[in-house]
């Protein structure tokens, strides 16, 4: 009964989890199902053999678990670590390539901002001239013209 | 064996072609015609044999325990299929070489060719359903290549013949099951041999309906024809071999072939018959209506594949010697056209006939040899067009079952041939005829451009009145196609016969059609014809759009959408399972108190799981879950299982830690109306996994395997603790395939961390020393004992709780510790030899090797074995075994920890303090923004 009452627990609790917003609840809803897996396979030995199976080392009168069930469920959770680790690993690439447009945008509108005031500062030494540059440089782009161009 | 020698050189030839092709530009295609010389002189060496009735035989076990064999066999039906197709291909391949620039020549387009009558070769050799069906594939392969050659605009095309053949080709494959099935044999020869094997079964009759789809779509019938027009937009020598000798021929000659089989039967006749002959009138008129000499070509085509299919289909030998001598005759003219049509529209760049006039004034024999080709075509005598269809009206003369089924048939016939000597004369009179020369300036085209061309129009005009040559192959092939059949002689001159009056009424038609031709083409240009290409288009993007609504909830933003359909796919699953599921042995009664009080925590806390929002508490309360979960694990007697859980909780834990650095730390909040379905679904999951745990579980006595596990394992192994038995002796192949999981996961990792997207993950920098001295000093204290721990583990875990799992997890553990302490802690830096992909590769290489060394000595895979000088140490096969997982694991563990290390945490304030401690220029107070280095002002 607790074993079927822990198995419904975890399981709502892990669906929860993944269905709701944001990755690292989908991760820790994963691990919690992870813990479903466990419990139910673990679970499929029986219940009321409680021995630790290394033998001839407990009392004589426990009766000992089912091993195989144990090793399923012990390289399971080795596996489910891994699953965890990838979905980490993925969530964090993620973030990574989001950082990197936000900080190319960041560099655009830096490299913009100082063309223009760069531009300002022509303008400054007269109107007709600020206007050439104007046009050429809506024209042919001169050799010279590096620093503003959008590498 | 010369079956062999054939078949292999042309495939070798095929191979031989692109490196021709660099080295001689488009004169390799000269050699490559060579080759198919050589090979049409093999088959023609062989050719008085097989007329004589001794066929070449050879064959080779392939699939053994299919009863499928790599058959080859000659017999006059394929000897006059292959000796088209290779002496087409010698006539095509001679005209590329001057057709093909170097550019094309160096393409791909001379191997496909060869390849394309190599596997046309291998279709009418093969004596194995399933090896016809191979070839039958390779050659729509080979034309949807050779159409995707011309580029962007034969996309479509390309698309439509791979479809509608492909299409035909499964049903192939159907009918080739099918006949395995109802036969149990698969050959060629047996089946025509034995007919009533087939005819006897209940599935002779799809049998028969496949193979008659999968020819009309190879021969391009009516309503699937229109890949064929559509195939134009390939260059002219593609489409000339493609029309002539290979592709649509196929269909003609699974025709011929399952005729032993099929012919009489009156569904077979009847369906045959009106399906060629509604196809030779459609095409026709379609030819008559197109002004592109390739499309008029191309409907024609199709016109004269119905003649065919009808011939084939009334079944007697007359109409088979028919089919089979208008298939040659049809092969050597329409190579002929399309080669001289091909240098019309080289020469011009013009292929319609409104836009061509007088071009016999410039070249002279290019309009001779179009003149005697569309003479033949036209059924004109006395050359071998007239000839076959004389024999074409005979065939259809007999045809049964009803009195008047022939008339009819021949009346049809006649009408289709008199179209197509209108449109004959059209393509001829079209582009040569005409008083006025359309395009000056022009010449004769180079003497090897027009040979080939000239060659096959000569020998339609020889043939003619020399077509007795070709009967005793004629007669021996009818002979074969239906054996116990009398085969007719072939001969020009039959005397005052009904055909010869049809031949006659045929002319007198066609040519008043061509008198007329002005009234004629207003007349057919006026409806607007329903395009099947387009229904085919209009079809194929409709199934192509339904794919998309299928698929759409695929692409549904995020995971939870994703994820909701499956999770309400178990709960229904769970209902069905509770529906279904009969009555289950009794519960065993268990008193369970601490098993209750784990019950009521592990509800608390995954209750706070679900509703925290800040993310290091969601971290910590998964921790305490693991806990609980590990705590109840011990209670379950399963002390390894609780070892490793616990120490992976420990693991993810750091690992969590790691990759949050730098990340937000408020979790998303969930919008209202999403918690109503997702509060539900959660339940729903629960109840569903709960009352599965509860109906399945606790209701049974120990298994079987595992008392024998329990009862064996120190006898079997020396092992005591018997969890760890399982995992590396009795199941290791398991074990070894679930450890190469987890080195793929790690070496995943590795990759991940690299990549463009994780570039800034890679080798984190010089951390700063943490603050937390209980961490900093713990960390010193704690590393060396858990590497000493974990060496431990490793080496009792046979006997004791432990082993290569366990052990790798406490390795990773003290990893995970040095990288969170940094500076100059152990392990802050992972060492060389520890690195995930080294790691990975070492543990992969000595586990397999302990799994094989026992083979070596003749035993089983993983049999426990002493392992040289280290036994003396009490080293046994299974530690080293564990090794190897031991290094598997500890690779995943350091792969996370180095990869996933998000570096030092990310503040904007680190930004500032560097820039206020950094030397500036003038002794600035720091801009809040940093000043741009190097900008020009």
């Amino acid at each position: 009964m607790t074993t079927a009452l822990l198995v419904a627990v975890l399981a709502a609790g892990g669906t929860a989890l993944v269905l709701q917003r944001g990755p690292l609840r989908l991760v820790i809803g994963f691990v919690l199902l992870g813990h479903v897996g466990t419990v139910l396979v673990l679970a499929s030995g029986g219940g009321d053999r409680r021995g630790v199976p290394l033998l001839g080392q407990g009392p004589e009168d426990v009766p000992l678990g089912d091993p195989l069930p144990q090793a399923f469920v012990l390289t399971a959770v080795v596996i489910a670590f891994a699953i965890t680790v990838h979905l980490l690993g993925v969530l964090r690439a993620e973030e990574s390539a989001a950082e990197d447009d936000e900080e190319d945008a960041d560099v655009e509108v830096e490299q913009e901002r100082r063309a223009r005031s760069r531009r300002a500062e022509q303008g400054a030494d007269g109107p007709s001239r600020a206007r050439e540059v104007a046009a050429d440089e809506a024209g042919t782009p001169a050799p010279g013209d590096d620093g503003t161009g959008a590498s | 064996m010369p079956l062999v020698v054939l078949l292999a050189g042309l495939v070798a030839l095929a191979a031989a072609a692109p490196v021709l092709g660099r080295a001689l530009g488009r004169s390799s295609c000269l050699v490559l015609a060579g080759g198919l010389a050589a090979a049409s002189a093999l088959a023609l060496a062989l050719a008085p044999g097989v007329v004589a009735g001794r066929d070449v035989v050879v064959s080779a076990p392939w699939l053994p325990s299919l009863g499928v064999s790599a058959a080859l066999r000659l017999d006059a039906v394929a000897l006059v299929f292959v000796l088209v197709a290779l002496l087409v291909g010698v006539l095509v391949l001679v005209y590329c070489a001057r057709y093909l620039d170097d550019e094309e020549a160096r393409g791909p387009v001379p191997a496909l060719l060869v390849l394309f009558a190599a596997s046309m070769t291998g279709l009418v050799l093969a004596d194995d359903l399933v090896l016809l069906y191979l070839c039958w594939e390779l050659t729509t392969l080979c034309s949807f290549l050779l159409i995707s050659t011309a580029g962007a605009d034969a996309t479509a095309a390309g698309r439509q013949a791979l479809l509608v053949t492909v299409a035909g080709g499964l049903c192939l494959l159907l009918a080739v099951v099918l006949v395995a099935a109802a036969t149990g044999t698969t050959s060629v020869s047996e089946l025509t041999a034995q007919p009533e094997r087939l005819l006897g079964s209940p599935l002779a009759l799809p049998v028969a309906a496949l193979v008659v789809v999968a020819a009309a779509t190879k021969s391009a019938q009516l309503p699937v024809h229109f890949w064929l027009p559509g195939a134009m937009v390939a260059m002219t020598p593609v489409s000339a071999y493609l029309h002539a000798a290979t592709m649509v021929k196929a269909g003609i000659y699974l025709l011929v072939r399952t005729s032993s089989v099929f012919a009489g039967e009156p569904a077979w006749t009847a369906v045959l018959v009106t399906l060629g002959l509604t196809t030779a009138l459609g095409g026709a008129l379609l030819a008559l209506r197109d002004h592109d000499l390739k499309g008029v070509l191309a409907y024609s085509t199709v016109s004269q594949l119905g003649l065919l299919v009808a011939a084939v289909g009334v079944g007697t030998p007359e109409a088979l010697a028919a089919a089979l001598l208008h298939t040659v005759a049809h092969a050597l003219f329409k190579a002929t056209l399309f080669m001289l049509v091909g240098i019309v529209d080289h020469e011009t760049g013009q292929r319609d006939v409104r836009d061509l006039a007088g071009l016999r004034k410039v070249m002279p024999w290019t309009a001779a040899a179009t003149g005697v080709a569309a003479l033949s075509l036209g059924g004109v005598p006395p050359l071998l067009g007239f000839v076959s269809k004389e024999y074409l009206f005979e065939g259809y003369l007999t045809a049964g079952p009803a009195a008047w089924a022939g008339p009819l048939a021949v009346g049809a016939a006649v009408a289709a041939s008199a179209l197509t000597f209108a449109y004959a004369a059209r393509v001829a009179h079209g582009a040569f005829g005409g008083g006025e020369l359309s395009h000056p300036g022009l010449h004769e085209p180079a003497r090897l451009f027009v040979a080939p061309a000239a060659v096959a129009a000569l020998a339609g005009l020889v043939l003619g009145p020399a077509v007795s040559w070709l009967s005793p192959l004629v007669a021996a092939a009818t002979a074969d196609a239906l054996p116990g059949e009398e085969p007719p002689e072939v001969y020009l001159w039959h005397g005052l016969t009904p055909q010869l009056g049809l031949s006659a009424l045929t002319l007198a038609l066609g040519v008043l059609l061509f008198w007329r031709r002005d009234d004629v083409d207003r007349l057919l240009q006026r409806p607007r014809l329903p395009s099947a290409a387009d229904a085919f288009e209009r079809a194929h993007s409709g199934l192509v759009r339904l794919g998309d609504a299928v698929g759409a909830p695929d692409r549904a933003g995020g995971a939870p959408a994703q994820l909701a359909r499956l999770l309400v796919a178990l709960v229904v699953l769970a209902g069905v399972g509770a529906a279904v599921l009969g009555p289950q042995p009794a519960r065993v009664a268990l008193d369970d108190p601490v098993g209750w009080a784990v019950l009521a925590l592990v509800a608390a806390v995954v209750a706070v799981a679900v509703v925290v929002r800040s993310s290091l508490v969601l971290v910590a309360v998964t921790g305490l879950v693991g806990l609980l979960v590990t705590l109840w694990l011990l209670l379950q007697g399963a002390l390894d299982v609780a070892m490793t859980l616990l120490l992976v909780e420990v693991l993810t834990a750091v690992v969590v830690v790691l990759v949050l650095r730098g990340s937000p730390r408020r979790l998303p909040r969930t919008p209202p109306r999403r918690a109503v379905p997702t509060a539900a679904l959660a339940l729903g999951v629960g109840l569903a996994a709960g009352a599965g745990t509860y109906a399945l579980t606790g209701r049974r006595e120990l298994s079987d395997t595992g008392a024998t596990v329990l009862a064996r394992a120190e006898e079997l192994t020396g092992g005591l603790n018997v969890v760890n038995v399982v995992l590396v002796d009795l199941r290791g192949l398991d074990t070894l395939l679930e450890s190469v999981v987890v080195g793929v996961v790690a070496v995943g990792l590795v990759v991940l961390g690299r990549g463009p997207a994780g570039r800034r993950a890679g080798p984190p920098g010089p951390d700063p020393v943490t603050e937390d001295l209980v961490l900093r000093v713990g960390t010193r204290l704690l590393v060396p004992l858990m590497l000493a721990l974990s060496a431990f583990l490793l080496w009792r875990g046979h006997d004791q709780p432990g082993g290569g799992f366990i052990a790798a997890l406490v390795t990773g553990t003290a990893v995970g510790l040095g990288h969170l302490a940094g500076g100059r802690s152990p392990l802050a830096r992972t060492p060389r030899v520890m690195r995930p992909s080294t790691l990975v590769g070492a543990g992969l290489l000595v586990a397999v090797t302990t799994a094989l060394v026992p083979v070596l000595g003749g035993g089983a895979l993983f049999e426990p074995f002493d392992p040289p000088l280290l036994s003396a140490l009490g080293v046994t096969s299974a530690l080293l075994f564990d090794v190897g997982v031991y290094l598997l694991v500890l690779g995943l563990a350091v792969a996370a920890v180095s990869s996933l290390d998000a570096g030092a945490p990310k503040v904007d304030g680190a930004r500032h303090q560097r820039a206020a401690t950094a030397p500036g220029p003038s002794g600035e107070a720091p801009a809040p923004e940093p000043a741009g280095e190097g900008a020009p002002r």
